[in-house]
């Protein structure tokens, strides 16, 4: 029994960093309809670049992020104005192709930067460990956890309370509607997609804290986010964590019962039977 | 037109043929053929499901290793030779499509959603192969008769060469007869407009279903060969870079044109070969920073393919040339 309380606990800890993942992903989607294949390469650049932050700045992990947000916020506007906006009118395997290349292209950056060895940062500020219970608790895992349900709840307020997020949100729902009232598409998918690839940011600062980085991470990332955002379907921001908390619980069950091989497979079947039996999502608006 | 178009045909032929007299003492220029047409056979037989049904797959790996899997096994338990071994491979390759097709297209997933659940799929192979440690695990299971023609493990490229021309002709074949075929008009009118194709009485469940399984037949049949060439069995043949390699090929060279994937693939895989070639070594991945950066110039600027660019650059000068004759 606590072994199964120890792995429910840090796999509810790593779901709230898959909804954060995903979240951004979801902006992108749910915004433009753009599928990107690369979001979990941003991801995995995002830790990379957390990693130079910290071996050559002497910058802690969980920092990072300070620094890494607006560059990912402008490297994500960057691929927008240079890709997406051009593909937008096409159809979607157009689409896919585009950012399918712009996976390759970041793998390939990645593997040229920084070679194939895993990279991981040697210490944290928010290393060390307490117990709650039977349950032994990483306080860099909880901290991580934390900070990516704050964010979480920002950007919903963000996209409710401030005029660019209603932007975002009218775009979404009609785009031409939206233009009529004078809200600038153009501007407002660019900045969907920066959001959304700073939100990967924060996340990538957070992940490297207890975990090292390596370049084949973006498929794991890219088909986890995926799943999450097919479990919870579009529009819904609770359902996000549910569904990410339900995926890392399950993918630690997996892990800590199964094979600890097996904890991408538990994610995929969970992604392909939610694709077959319930193909908008549990929690969505859409 | 017509004369020109058989006889450039048979020109091609005549040249694919006889291509490994020029490269005999050449094993790298062999290996970089047999590469070459090995995409070709994939991304032609893409082009069934992906081209004309317009659904993007990207599960080529799951049924290529399932065939490789299916041959290698039946060599190293049974000792059957793969020149039936790869039948076999095709027929599980096909199994897995229909029992994976079935809810796939029951459940009415599409577009994004198919592209990325047939992506899981072939993760989930690969995992499953590592963990199934009788069939697979985590190391490479080698294939014994090096050397023997009765097992297809020959010691030169040059017979698994003209293996590949056999299946790429096969597949060729099979895509041209498909587009003249029923099914074909089906195919296309689906995967413009699912609806309206089911308004009009396309049984599209069973067309798409048809499409997957043709596909994959193919696929798997090579996977066979594959594991033949290489020599041994791993469960990274559920590649998922290979899988959308075999896509953007299909995408790149133009979707639905019967030898657009084929283009793709002799003008993509040699160039990324040719630079891994020249540029490997002191810094290993600058190719693939070419590669897909040339990967994405072509589909901004040529989203209907790169054969299209051909087609309309060779109508052109044929064009002039038909005008400049008449002139005189």
């Amino acid at each position: 029994m606590d072994a199964v309380i120890q792995l429910l606990v840090n796999g509810a800890l790593m779901g709230c960093i898959y909804a954060l993942i995903t979240l951004g992903l979801s902006l992108i989607f749910g915004v433009m309809n753009i599928v990107n294949f690369a979001h979990g390469d941003l991801v995995m650049i995002s830790m990379y670049m957390a990693f130079w932050m910290g071996s050559y700045m002497g910058l802690d992990a969980s920092l990072t992020p300070l620094i890494t947000f607006p560059m990912l916020f402008l490297l994500g506007i960057g691929i927008y104005y240079a890709l997406i906006d051009r593909t937008l009118r096409q159809k979607y395997v157009t689409q896919i192709a585009v950012t399918v290349g712009l996976m390759t292209f970041l793998r390939a950056v990645a593997q040229l930067a920084w070679k194939a060895q895993p990279r991981s940062l040697p210490y944290s500020l928010i290393s060390g460990n307490f117990q709650i219970g039977s349950a032994t608790i990483m306080t860099s895992r909880l901290i991580s956890a934390l900070v990516s349900v704050l964010v979480i709840v920002l950007v919903a307020l963000f996209l409710s309370r401030t005029w660019p997020g209603r932007a975002i949100r009218a775009v979404s729902d009609d785009l031409d509607a939206s233009s009529l009232v004078g809200v600038n598409q153009k501007a407002t998918y660019a900045l969907a997609f920066g959001l959304g690839s700073a939100l990967t940011a924060i996340a990538g600062g957070m992940l490297m804290t207890f975990q090292q980085v390596d370049p084949t991470m973006g498929l794991r990332f890219g088909l986890l986010s995926w799943c999450v955002l097919a479990l919870t379907g579009l529009g819904s921001i609770s359902g996000l964590l549910i569904s990410g908390i339900i995926v890392g619980c399950a993918e630690a069950l997996a892990m800590g019962f199964w094979d600890p091989r097996a904890r991408l497979l538990v994610v995929y079947l969970i992604f392909i039977l939610v694709l077959w039996l319930r193909p908008r999502g549990v929690f969505g608006r859409k | 037109m017509k004369n020109l178009r058989i006889v450039s045909l048979l020109f091609l032929i005549l040249l694919v043929l006889i291509l490994p007299f020029f490269f005999r003492s050449n094993q790298y220029g062999m290996i970089l053929l047999t590469t070459i047409l090995l995409y070709g056979v994939l991304a032609t037989a893409w082009n069934i499901i992906g081209g004309m049904a317009g659904q993007l797959d990207l599960a080529a790996g799951a049924y290529l290793g399932l065939g490789a899997f299916t041959t290698g096994t039946l060599l190293l338990r049974f000792n059957l030779t793969p020149w039936i071994g790869i039948f076999v491979g095709g027929l599980v390759a096909v199994l897995f499509a229909i029992l994976v097709g079935l809810p796939l297209f029951r459940f009415k997933v599409k577009e994004v959603w198919y592209a990325l659940s047939s992506s899981a799929l072939v993760e989930v192979l690969r995992i499953a192969f590592i963990m199934w440690e009788k069939i697979g695990g985590p190391v490479e299971r080698y294939l014994p008769n090096y050397g023997s023609a009765l097992y297809m493990r020959f010691s030169s490229y040059i017979p698994y060469y003209y293996i590949m021309v056999i299946l790429l002709f096969a597949s060729l074949f099979v895509n041209y007869w498909i587009s003249r075929s029923k099914l074909g008009y089906y195919l296309i009118a689906l995967g413009d407009d699912e609806d309206a194709a089911e308004v009009l009485g396309v049984n599209v469940r069973s067309s798409k279903l048809k499409a997957l399984v043709i596909y994959a037949f193919i696929v798997g049949l090579t996977g066979g060969v594959y594991a033949c060439i290489y020599g041994f069995i791993h469960p990274n043949f559920f590649s998922s870079p290979l899988s959308t390699e075999v896509a953007i090929l299909g995408i790149v060279g133009g979707m639905g044109i019967t030898y657009g994937p084929l283009v793709g693939a002799v003008l993509l895989v040699s160039m990324r070969e040719l630079l891994r070639a020249n540029l490997g070594g002191q810094l290993e991945s600058l190719y693939l920073v070419i590669y897909s950066v040339v990967l994405i110039l072509i589909v901004l600027f040529r989203p209907r393919g790169i054969t299209t660019l051909l087609q309309d650059t060779f109508n052109k000068l044929f064009s002039r040339w038909v005008r400049n004759n008449h002139a005189e």
